[in-house]
């Protein structure tokens, strides 16, 4: 439809969707937004957009925003509107009042990767320097939280070594567990385009997306293997890299320790995990392991992209590792057209690993428990720190439920839709006695909170992103935020009023302060940002505008080389059985957003209303269903219902869906497993069963509430109830 | 409002014992593959810097009653926390032994 009005205003800002990260022109009337352009300057995006950035923006103004702070004594009671200095002093008093209670331990902190770095620096800032503990956790928790462990084990930083534009230059592309036309659409169709000129393309993953097959782009080879079984088929493809001497001694010797190469070698290399032993424990060809195998080591410029189908396994750190051990023993790395990278889910991941939001480090991935970076933290604060870990988030709510973990600052997150378990959380927030959300939207875990503070969202606010390949950028303000205040300015004026005495005029002054103690950001401020565009960290006194490469001479550790760790397979404890024949794996679609809180709310929902459960001719005839069916999908966790279709994309035994509706209830059934490493809960693999709807059951579902999700969110909070 | 009876932050443990098990166990499969002395290192490394104090030491006090449930290897490896060395510094990477 044509726009005849014409804009008053643009305002240069930054996508907040996806890790991809794309530079956007604001279009403004007054307080309007009248339109969202993809900017040409944009290095990540160079002028292309997808579907979500170009049109999924009227969320701001939707009439489910909370414009005014609310408070409760219990979640009984019902919301009473009050005025900020209230809900600041309600806020405080209440968690005064546990740490006296309970001890100082017993609150803690989420901050979220939909917020800026300023406001992640800043909450993490407020749970240590004002709480005292180590509590603050970031919702990289529960996505890619294996990939800055594995990372930081093999090569010495938790992030992507290249920048996007690299994969023009790549000969080979691998891409693991991710779908990025789908789910990183702008890099994705940069990542066909060079397909389509000749890249020869690797998939794994259980599903045949998109990415394997569609328009424009079809794999070379496809792992299509079955959940749960990355570290094996990884290994396998080492496996088969070592034993034909593909691997690059040459690259290994000069920038890798090479005893740890041996170590890593004999295992990946022993007969455990040869093609025809791994093959049919992973549902896949061992000739199509043996090809992968080639066409990655014969590069010469081979890649690595992957997604959350590699963090989201019990053995998610584990196979993050196994990329960084291949990219390493081929050669791939320090060069254009190589490396390994994670494509982040949200527009701010990245950032929300970088900047200390986590329980165990500061900024910098520096260790709490490291005198000197502490020491650091103390002299800018004025306070002393805590030189002790803190809880991770899952567990927090672990802690909830023995009564020691009573209060909690949850900015911009919604762990009842978004974490595993659904049940056990819903229990931990009901034992907790301050829950404080600070949200755009009552979500679903707004139910068991006590204190309400409005947000803003990154049309509203100052402050910077850092996108999947490191790319610091200004979310600029485009309008005025529809609560009076910015999100970094709420969590300043929660700090004030827990007594601490602190105050920034501006967002670039938080910015000032985390690059003083954060050395990868150390050159970066409003100005430089202002003046450049952007800056791919680390931007130093070494590279004052930023860095495209990494570990193009040497790698971040102490010895400045990479390494290998052992990476032996270990099944996850989530199998099949009589009762749950089938493993039910997760993903997303292009027009929709994670949970959808946000593009739900847009007209993005024409083009996917609703979840629906994919499953193979044989596994639908097997349990007399036909195509449209309501069906019941059901875990030894809880269960859920779905409409399903019949599809080509997953093999027999497999079963998938997206995430985007609340009413789909996915992460009813999910299991409680986590990975070994990080606690990165295990979404990508759930034994189930599906059993047909009778019409008067799905009916009676629907009709009786206007509000399905609600109702049976309060069946299940009555079961927990029962059994607590 | 609070649900359980429980009112004290310091009794007990702080998160269930099954889950600590669990989760020391599956970092000892991990570390399993090198040689015995590296994976207690690795395994003393991990829990030092990722651990919270009080799972810490649940996980010391289960051991000191038998340990029931704990693989023999996380028992070796988590009772390195015990000894002045475990104060070294936290790293990432392959097991420093």
């Amino acid at each position: 439809m044509p726009n005849p009005r014409k804009p008053e205003k643009e305002t240069i800002t930054i996508c907040a969707y996806c890790g991809v990260g794309c530079g956007f022109k604001a279009e403004t009337i007054g307080e309007e937004i009248v339109r969202m352009t993809p900017w040409k300057e944009g290095k990540a995006n160079h002028g292309h957009s997808c579907v979500k950035g170009r049109f999924a923006y009227d969320y701001w103004r939707h009439p489910d925003r909370v414009r005014t702070p609310m408070i409760r004594k219990s979640i009984d009671d019902p919301w009473q509107e009050v005025g900020w200095d209230e809900a600041f002093a309600h806020a405080a008093s209440e968690l005064k009042r546990l740490q006296v209670t309970y001890g100082r331990s017993s609150v803690g902190g989420v901050s979220s990767s939909r917020c800026t770095n300023e406001e992640i620096f800043l909450t993490q800032k407020f749970v240590r320097a004002v709480l005292g503990n180590n509590n603050i956790d970031n919702c990289a928790r529960i996505c890619h939280s294996p990939t800055q462990f594995g990372l930081s084990a093999t090569v010495g930083a938790g992030a992507a070594s290249q920048h996007f534009d690299s994969v023009l230059q790549s000969d080979v592309i691998m891409v693991v567990g991710a779908n990025p036309t789908e789910g990183h659409p702008v890099f994705g169709s940069m990542m066909k385009r060079r397909v389509r000129q000749g890249a020869k393309l690797i998939v794994i993953d259980p599903r045949r997306t998109e990415s394997v097959d569609s328009p424009h782009c079809r794999a070379d080879v496809h792992l299509a293997l079955r959940p749960g079984t990355n570290v094996a088929i990884l290994n396998s493809i080492a496996h088969v890299v070592v034993r034909e001497n593909r691997h690059d001694p040459e690259f290994i010797k000069a920038r890798c320790e090479w005893r740890e190469f041996e170590v890593w070698a004999e295992l990946v290399g022993s007969d455990d995990y040869s093609p025809d032993t791994i093959g049919p424990i992973a549902g896949v060809d061992p000739e199509d392991i043996r090809r992968a195998a080639r066409i990655y080591s014969s590069g010469p410029r081979s890649t690595i992209y992957y997604g959350l189908g590699v963090t989201e396994h019990s053995q998610g750190s584990t196979g993050v590792m196994c990329l960084g051990n291949l990219a390493l023993s081929c050669g791939m790395y320090g060069r254009e057209g190589v490396g390994v990278n994670p494509l982040r889910g949200q527009g701010n991941v990245q950032g929300g690993s970088c900047l200390g939001s986590w329980p165990h480090v500061f900024s910098g991935y520096r260790f709490v428990t490291d005198d000197a970076t502490r020491e650091s933290f103390e002299a800018e604060w004025g306070v002393g720190l805590d030189s002790e870990p803190g809880l991770r988030l899952p567990n927090m709510f672990d802690a909830a439920l023995t009564g020691h973990f009573k209060g909690m600052y949850i900015m911009g997150e919604d762990p009842v839709q978004s974490d595993p378990n659904q049940n056990h959380i819903i229990a931990a927030l009901r034992n907790m006695e301050c829950v404080i959300i600070h949200d755009l939207f009552l979500n679903e875990t707004a139910k068991y909170a006590h204190v309400f503070l409005p947000g803003s969202s990154s049309l509203e606010k100052d402050g910077t992103f850092t996108n999947a390949e490191r790319r610091i950028s200004r979310v600029r303000k485009v309008v005025e935020p529809v609560a009076g205040y910015q999100d970094w300015e709420v969590t300043v004026k929660l700090m004030n009023a827990m007594g601490y005495d602190i105050s920034y005029a501006h967002a670039g002054e938080v910015l000032d302060e985390l690059a003083r103690l954060s050395p990868a950001y150390s050159g970066a401020s409003f100005e430089l940002l202002d003046r450049v565009g952007s800056a791919q960290w680390p931007v130093d006194k070494n590279a004052p505008e930023g860095t495209e490469v990494l570990h193009m001479q040497q790698f971040p550790r102490a010895n400045g080389r990479g390494t290998f760790m052992l990476t032996g397979y270990v099944p996850t404890d989530e199998r099949v059985s009589e009762q749950y024949p089938l493993l039910l794996t997760t993903g997303r679609i292009l027009s929709q957003y994670n949970v959808g809180t946000q593009t739900r709310r847009t007209a993005n929902s024409m083009w996917h209303s609703e979840d629906v459960l994919e499953m193979s001719r044989g596994d639908m005839q097997v349990r007399g269903l036909s195509d449209g069916d309501r069906v019941k999908l059901a875990s030894r966790f809880g269960s859920t219902r779905l409409k399903v279709v019949e599809s080509e994309r997953v093999n027999p035994g497999v079963i998938y869906t997206t995430f985007h509706h609340a009413e789909s209830k996915a992460n009813a059934v999910t299991s409680d497993l986590s990975d070994w490493a990080t606690n990165c809960p295990e979404y990508k693999v759930t034994a189930v069963e599906v059993t047909k709807l009778l019409p008067a059951d799905w009916w009676q579902g629907e009709s009786v509430a206007e509000r399905p999700a609600r109702r049976e969110l309060e069946a299940a909070v009555a079961a927990v109830e029962e059994v607590v | 409002m609070s649900g359980g009876g429980e009112r004290r932050g310091v009794a007990g443990e702080v998160i269930e014992l099954d889950r600590l098990i669990t989760m020391a166990n599956q970092i000892g499969d991990f570390f399993a593959p090198y040689p015995p002395e590296r994976a207690r290192e690795g395994l003393r490394n991990h829990l030092r810097t990722y651990w919270d104090p009080r799972m810490r030491s649940a996980l010391l006090a289960h051991i000191d009653a038998g340990g029931e449930g704990l693989d023999e290897g996380v028992i070796e490896g988590a009772s390195l926390l015990r000894e002045s060395a475990a104060e070294k510094s936290g790293y990432y990477g392959p097991p420093q032994a």
